[in-house]
């Protein structure tokens, strides 16, 4: 059994009890719907007197009837418990494998989104997960519909060979139209799909010059452009009706055919006193059932649909989790240590051998050109991602022993481009704090806090206001229609908004390591130098590790760690590497 | 929104007559082996099969597939007319979901920067694809809905027809259970309409949810809320796990109706046998009967009850998400030519929320024709506000904003030209790129703009007939595509609203001269200092407080206008040639 298999059977196990009753409904359910054309034969044989079981005819009445009424009852019953089984064990199987998928996705962290995107991960989750959960269920329809056609077919040679034969032939001929139509269908729909795709990329293009055409007062003429593939696609999505209308009908018309067919065969039989009456009906009925194979073999597609789901699931589950340990960092005011560090990437090193120290407290630049490493050693150093190779201390203590709350709350990101989460603003810059504090309810959790912490500082309230103003934040934000408690998604922001929020996050929840990951580079000159002031200031407490492109964050800085192809060139204060031209260099192709 | 919905669908069904007669008369045809099958089927067996008589029997059955032929064609032919109905109205959607997004730009607020603008926000490329994605499913789901829907009503016409010409007595029978199935069937959509809406919309919400975690997963991993995220978008997961335990429930209630009118009416034909028999009945017509109830009309019931129940509900979700949720815009009043090209701001005041703190708060400001004005300020404080107002674009809260003695929101569009950060270029050739805003311009016209604004390798790479697409231009050409455009464009006054960021600075020197050049009042969103030296007069934004002056004056006048000179420019003289990309200098000599 593959992983994916074991996945759709465990899957099925959480569903429980529901898929063992729409096992037994589907069967019974299947068996009662076999057994129920012949019963109807026998009814009517035995009302109309036809001489078949020998029995007297008056006497057999009800009984044959009550027979058929009995089967009914059984295949509504059946049916209707059937649903609703196969949609409560599909819900349940499908909300344990989307727990299990969005727990692996944070638990995996960043590696996960660098060999998946979004859109791939809301499909895993998504649409996967729902053919995946619908796995067990497509096992137990397609058994449960290929026990009566195929028993239909069965039956119907039994009652005659003839008949079976005519129906078998008359299968074929359905499974034939339908691959000829899948295959004619693509083809046809790439057409309409691009017609479709030309007139969204051109409303996206509108969208994005909204503040022209408003201007401009272009709207009508804009509307007239981005439909302008309109006809196209008509004309391009009534072929596909055409295509479908002559595939369709083609296989519409094969059933009832099929039926006829086997009633004329049947109704020679019956002339020849081979059949009775009922006999004729029961075959009648057993050509339909017979020719619902091809919808199981459709059943059986699902399955592998299920399958495949499974597997690209399983490979999401794959991912390995970033383990974190139970211990407190020591106490200390944030020294950072990096041992031999390597990073890589498929094979090519985006760090190697980096060793640095930066001592608690201190403020520590790092610059280089454009994939000069910057960013893997920010990740690094603050353990959104572990090194290939070498180690990362905080305050002596291995960044995997420390458990994940006390590691977060030590350490705060700030980056180029943040995400912001959580409800409102207020509830964004408060993300990174522990709930208790989040909530402003009780202050203090025993972690040690650095220095910087003044009377602002306390609540959590307090902490999110305080961060804000550090951050340049607190202005604008009070400007939103609904100041701190306006809505994310009502409150449009500029790129450089966006990164002063994220800066006020990190200063929030830092308490003794802030990374700044070019956090700044959207900020026009005066609000960099008043967030670099309160850096210097209010935050001067925390160790600094600030990733730049700017000189003159550069020269603020106590220390300048310059990275050059993965490896550290050159490690000392602003002035004296600025003699190098190669460093003065790295700050001028800088954008 | 219930009344655009339904006026849509009526406009898609009482377009073309025509085409609902023809589906009409079609339909009539498909239902001819409805109608003969229990006919055929009974004389089939009492005078042919069961007579002794095979030939006749044959005959019949003939007649029966030849019936079905018939209906063949027929139902290729409605499919067509089905198509005839619903390509039209699916282009009918589209063109309602691109007129709204398109002319309802001005609604929402559009703030500062070009980044995330407006309503739909700024070229938000997924919900252009759900709005594309639903306008498909409302398609689809109508085009379904009227193929069961008269497939039901036909059918069950043609049967009640067969059998009241085969053996009236039977008639009730079949009917009444049917009827009553329909009944409960109607009686229970609503409730799942509610549950399949409720299904449809906390699948949104997980998607949404798991979108969300994964594009912040960065961000949650090193905020420590992975317990958070997991909590939330479980309860999202448990949410949907509710919603399809309840729709599943509501299914199968669905199921007992189909059930009673599908399997009730044999029952009773079969228990009626012996009276139908006493009454002259002949047991080929009682097959007859099955045969019509099997054969014919409780596959179209249970097309009804899954068309009506499945189609009819995802009609009317999607219409809703499509038609609802419409942000109301003003209509804009009859636009006036305003005399003259200058700028009068008096009192005014802008909020962007009812409890937000004005942005911009008691504004006075004269700009006179010809003027040549430079905005500064720290990002935030209200620039492209200020753009926004002088646009037109935004209206006061207080205040008003008046172009050549015109309201700026009444002025005739073309009088003035604004250009965000973000250039709007579109997938198109770059002439009609460059006349968007003149299209009368002539060739003489247009090659002057390219060459002032030195897109000739734009016009060398793309030539006349190869469509730009606006992702392939650097974000500087296209800043100089929309550059030109105005350039050629009647207005007289001009707003730059750091039209030229991404330009380097001798080129956005040289679009500002070419701009002060052609005449008429041009108003700069400095990106750089270098802007508002060239301009004759400065406005300083400063949150609470503006100063209007020379740039000499306020270099010695405002402490923030003089900090902000020194920290764009360094100790370098401004006029000392081409300065580095970035605003950011540096404050230490460079080498050479």
């Amino acid at each position: 059994m593959s992983t994916a298999d074991a996945l759709i059977a465990r899957a099925a196990r959480h569903s429980g009890r529901w898929l063992v009753l729409l096992a037994f409904t589907a069967l019974a359910g299947a068996a009662a719907e076999l057994l129920l054309p012949m019963a109807l034969g026998r009814a009517l044989d035995a009302l109309t007197g036809t001489p078949v079981s020998g029995a007297a005819p008056n006497a057999s009445v009800p009984a044959a009837v009550v027979f058929v009424a009995w089967l009914v009852a059984l295949v509504v019953a059946c049916d209707v418990l059937g649903v609703l089984a196969s949609g409560v064990s599909g819900a349940e199987a499908a909300q344990w494998l989307r727990r299990r998928v969005t727990a692996r996705v944070l638990a995996a962290g960043t590696t996960t989104t660098r060999r998946f995107t979004t859109g791939d991960l809301v499909t895993r989750a998504g649409v996967n997960v729902e053919e995946a959960a619908r796995g067990p269920e497509a096992v137990v329809t397609a058994a449960s519909l290929v026990i009566p056609s195929a028993g239909s077919v069965v039956a119907l040679v039994l009652i005659d060979p003839l008949l079976g034969a005519t129906l078998t032939a008359g299968l074929l001929v359905v499974l034939g139209v339908v691959r000829a139509f899948m295959h004619k269908t693509t083809v046809a729909a790439s057409g309409y799909q691009e017609a479709q795709a030309e007139i969204a990329a051109r409303l996206v293009g509108a969208l994005a010059g909204a503040r022209t055409i408003i201007a401009a007062g272009t709207q009508d003429q804009e509307v007239h452009r981005v439909l302008a593939p309109l006809p196209r696609l008509r004309e391009h999505g009534l072929s596909l009706w055409r295509l479908h209308a002559r595939a369709g009908v083609q296989a519409a018309v094969v059933i009832p055919l099929l039926e006829t067919a086997v009633l004329a065969v049947g109704g020679l039989r019956l002339a020849g006193g081979h059949l009775s009456m009922g006999e004729l009906l029961a075959s009648a009925r057993y050509a339909v059932l017979g020719a619902g194979l091809g919808s199981a073999v459709g059943y059986a597609g699902r399955l592998a649909r299920a399958r495949s789901a499974a597997r690209r699931i399983d490979r999401l589950l794959a991912e390995p989790a970033l383990p974190y340990g139970s211990r407190r960092p020591a106490e200390g005011r944030g020294r950072l240590e990096l041992r031999r560090v390597s990073v890589r990437v498929n094979g090519s090193p985006l760090l190697s051998d980096v060793d640095l120290v930066v001592p608690g407290g201190c403020c520590v630049a790092v610059v280089g050109r454009s994939g000069s490493g910057k960013s893997s050693l920010a990740a690094v150093a603050g353990r959104l991602l572990d090194p290939d190779v070498g180690s990362v201390l905080l305050d002596g203590v291995p960044l995997p022993q420390i458990g994940r709350e006390h590691l977060r709350r030590a350490i705060g990101y700030a980056f180029e481009r943040p995400v912001l989460l959580g409800a409102t603003l207020g509830d964004a810059i408060g993300f990174g704090l522990p709930p208790e504090r989040r909530d402003g309810t009780s202050p203090g959790n025993g972690l040690p806090s650095s220095g910087g912490i003044g009377p602002g500082w306390r609540s959590a309230a307090g902490r999110v206001r305080a961060a804000s103003q550090a951050a340049c934040a607190d202005a604008f934000i009070r400007l939103m229609p609904g100041g701190y408690g306006t809505p994310l998604s009502g409150a449009p922001m500029s790129g450089g908004q966006v990164q002063r929020v994220g800066l006020a996050r990190a200063f929030a929840q830092a308490e003794r390591v802030l990374i700044l990951d070019d956090a700044m580079s959207s900020l026009d000159t005066v609000t960099e130098r008043q967030v670099s002031r309160a850096l210097t200031g209010s935050l001067a407490g925390r160790t600094r590790l600030i990733v730049t492109h700017r000189v003159a964050t550069a020269a603020r800085a106590d220390q300048v760690v310059w990275l050059d192809g993965g490896r550290v060139r050159a490690h000392g204060t602003h002035e004296s590497l600025w003699n190098d031209p190669d460093y003065r260099a790295v700050f001028q192709g800088a954008s | 929104m219930r009344g655009a919905a339904g006026g849509l669908l009526r406009r898609a069904l009482l377009r073309e007559p025509r085409v609902i007669v023809r589906l009409a008369a079609w339909s009539v045809a498909e239902v001819v082996p409805a109608f003969a099958a229990g006919h055929a089927v009974a004389r089939a067996i009492d005078e042919g099969f069961a007579a002794g008589r095979p030939v006749t029997g044959l005959a019949w059955l003939g007649v029966l597939a030849a019936g079905w032929l018939v209906a063949a064609v027929a139902a290729r032919q409605i499919l067509l007319g089905i198509a005839a109905v619903v390509e039209p109205f699916r282009d009918d959607l589209l063109t309602h979901v691109v007129s709204r997004a398109v002319s309802g730009l001005g609604a929402g607020p559009v703030v500062d920067s070009g980044a995330g603008s407006g309503v739909l926000g700024g070229g938000d490329t997924s919900a252009v694809a759900r709005m594309n994605h639903q306008v498909e499913l409302a398609r689809d789901a109508l085009a379904a809905i009227i193929t069961v829907v008269r497939s039901f009503v036909f059918t069950l016409a043609g049967v009640a027809l067969g059998m009241a010409t085969l053996a009236p007595a039977v008639l009730p029978l079949v009917l009444t259970p049917v009827l009553l199935g329909l009944v409960s069937f109607l009686a229970s959509l609503p409730a799942l309409a509610r549950r399949q809406r409720g299904f449809i919309v906390a699948d949104e919400h997980v998607s949404a949810s798991v979108a969300a975690m994964a594009e912040g997963l960065r961000d949650v991993v090193a905020c420590g809320a992975e317990p958070r995220v997991a909590a939330a978008v479980g309860r999202d997961v448990a949410a949907q796990a509710r919603a399809a335990r309840a729709l599943a429930r509501v299914t199968a209630a669905r199921t007992l109706a189909l059930a009673l009118g599908g399997w009730l009416p044999i029952l009773l034909l079969l228990g009626a046998t012996p009276w139908l028999l006493g009454r002259g009945v002949t047991a080929g017509v009682v097959l007859g009967s099955l045969t019509y109830v099997m054969q014919s009309l409780t596959p179209a019931l249970a097309g009804l009850v899954q068309g009506l129940g499945v189609s009819g509900v995802r009609l009317a979700v999607t219409l809703d998400r499509i038609l609802g949720g419409a942000v109301p815009y003003e209509v804009a009043g009859p636009r006036r030519p305003p005399e003259g090209a200058g700028l009068e701001l008096r009192g005014v005041a802008f909020a962007y929320g009812p409890a937000a703190e004005p942005v911009i708060d008691g504004l006075d400001l004269v700009v006179p024709e010809g003027e040549h004005l430079a905005v500064v300020g720290p990002s935030g404080i209200g620039k492209s506000t200020l753009a926004g107002l002088v646009a037109g674009v935004l209206r006061p809260s207080e205040g008003a904003v008046t172009i050549g003695g015109v309201p700026a929101a009444e002025a005739e569009e073309r009088s003035r030209a604004l250009i965000p950060q973000e250039a709007y270029v579109f997938r198109a050739v770059l002439v009609d790129n460059l006349t968007y805003l003149a299209p009368d311009a002539t060739e003489a016209e247009v090659d002057e703009a390219v060459a002032v604004f030195g897109l000739a390798g734009v016009a060398e790479r793309y030539g006349s007939h190869t469509v730009i697409d606006p992702a392939e231009l650097s974000a500087g050409e296209r800043q100089l595509i929309a550059l030109a455009r105005t350039y050629l464009s009647p207005a007289r006054l001009v707003v730059l609203d750091e039209a030229t960021c991404h330009l380097d600075p001798a080129a956005e020197a040289r679009a500002e001269a070419a701009f002060a050049a052609r005449g008429g009042t041009l108003i700069v969103v400095a990106h750089r200092i270098s802007s508002a030296a060239r301009a004759r007069r400065v406005l300083v934004m400063d949150g609470s407080r503006v100063r209007l002056g020379t740039h000499e004056e306020l270099t010695a006048a405002s402490p923030l206008y003089a900090d902000l000179v020194g920290h764009w420019a360094g100790r370098q003289p401004l006029s000392a040639g081409p300065v580095a990309q970035d605003a950011d200098l540096p404050r230490r000599p460079q080498p050479a």
